[in-house]
């Protein structure tokens, strides 16, 4: 059994991690609040672009503009793969990566080659240490560092470097992974093909009636398809560092529910023992009377 | 067909308007163009410039930062990176701003990207300066 010194130090250690995940919890919330109302004002522009998008690409031809590109056969796959930078926020990670082990493990074969880019020090090192020969990580293509502040500028570098890999043939699909806020306890995984852009509405034999273009139809492409490109990698970073800080807040109140309870546990020995240990010393001052006072009997 | 237009205005940072309007007027490329009920699909990229837009008789104004918009079965969206009030805007700041571009691109020798992005920058400033002298 423990001594009773041993264990109040246990029970200070632990009220002092306590402290912490609290702090913690609440440094999260703040953020979790600023990132969020980022978000909510960002979804209408980023949704209606997306829609926009996909209205032209539904009404024009592949070959009107490199974006829309319908690369044929093998195709060389690209992702981009947003974790976190630090840890301490549940299974946002973890998660996250065993669903891009699987998928590499089912549907690898199906690819020519796959590359990566890297949002967040977590799936960069994670992929570091695995070692896969064919997969070269170099500074840049990981990206690290990301918030609600920079993410603007972050993804605007890594959209064009993009687009050019698959104008040039580099790349014929490109892929987002990561978590979509759903609310700070629930974060879905999401795959999400950003590269050919392609309309999913079935158009059957006859297409819709096209657009009037002002001032023409190559330079609202251009304009159109590029900056979708920027504003949808925009909205998923801005959704994995929302959905990183709900993870996080999420975990802390449950590590901080934890302390609490082992907290109860270890004050509930405490006092156990101590019990114990003051019955010991009465038990033993009543055997000695006792022992006494037969002695002085006989 | 539908005698009122859902006109929504949306920036990255917020769904400025979102209602439903009888007539809309916007800066579009190759000049302003009017929307009324019954348009047909079209799309088209916007000018810094002045956004209006008529509902129960009055008419409001809104300063866009240029964009894109599309109108399609009487909805009309447009997408822009910043709206301002007429009301909020500095004009006087604004026509400094205008002319210091203006002194930059005289003595201007960067590539022509710069020279566009500096066009775009003079005309939203002079935009943003005319606004107040004719209110």
């Amino acid at each position: 059994m423990p001594s009773l010194r041993q264990i109040r130090s246990k029970i200070s250690s632990v009220k002092g991690t306590r402290r912490i995940m609290s702090a913690m919890k609440l440094i999260s919330a703040v953020k979790l609040k600023r990132a969020q109302g980022l978000l909510q004002a960002f979804r209408p522009y980023s949704d209606s672009f997306e829609q926009i998008a996909k209205n032209l690409a539904l009404r024009c031809d592949p070959e009107r503009h490199p974006l829309l590109r319908r690369p044929e056969g093998r195709k060389k796959l690209h992702l981009i793969f947003m974790t976190s930078d630090r840890g301490l926020c549940g299974s946002f990670n973890s998660n996250l990566i065993r669903k891009i082990e699987t998928f590499l493990a089912v549907d690898a074969k199906d690819y020519e080659q796959i590359g990566f880019r890297f949002v967040g020090r977590r799936g960069r090192d994670h992929f570091a240490r695995r070692k896969i020969k064919t997969l070269e990580i170099r500074v840049e293509n990981s990206y690290i560092g990301i918030n609600e502040r920079n993410f603007s500028n972050v993804s605007n570098e890594i959209a064009s470097g993009l687009a050019k890999e698959f104008v040039q043939g580099e790349s014929d699909e490109v892929v987002l992974v990561y978590n979509y806020f759903k609310s700070a306890l629930s974060q879905v995984i999401t795959f999400e093909k950003l590269l050919p852009i392609e309309s999913e509405e079935k158009t059957g034999d006859s297409k819709p009636v096209d657009y009037l273009y002002e001032p023409n139809r190559e330079d609202v492409l251009k304009f159109v398809l590029t900056k979708y490109v920027q504003v949808r990698l925009e909205r998923a970073i801005l959704e994995s560092i929302t959905s990183e800080h709900g993870a996080r807040m999420t975990a802390m109140e449950n590590a901080t529910r934890n302390a609490e309870d082992v907290i109860k546990k270890l004050t509930l020995l405490f006092n156990k023992t101590r019990q114990a240990i003051i019955t010991k010393e009465l038990m033993d001052i009543v055997n000695g009377t006792e022992s006494l006072r037969k002695g002085g009997m006989e | 067909m539908a005698d009122k237009l859902e006109l929504q205005v949306i920036t990255p940072s917020s769904l400025v308007i979102n209602e439903e309007v009888d007539e809309v007027v916007a800066p579009g490329e190759l000049g302003e163009f009017g929307v009324l009920p019954g348009h047909v699909a079209f799309i088209t990229l916007l000018m810094p410039g002045e956004l209006r837009y008529r509902k129960e008789g009055s008419e409001r104004k809104l300063i866009v930062w240029g964009g894109v918009s599309e109108v399609r079965d009487d909805k009309v969206t447009v997408l822009t990176d910043n709206v301002e009030d007429p009301v909020d805007i500095n004009t006087e700041a604004a026509r400094r701003e205008a002319e210091a571009i203006l002194e930059e691109l005289k003595n201007f020798s960067g590539n022509p990207k710069e020279l566009k992005e500096l066009n775009r920058r003079l005309k939203l400033a002079q935009v943003r300066a005319g606004v107040g002298v004719r209110e």
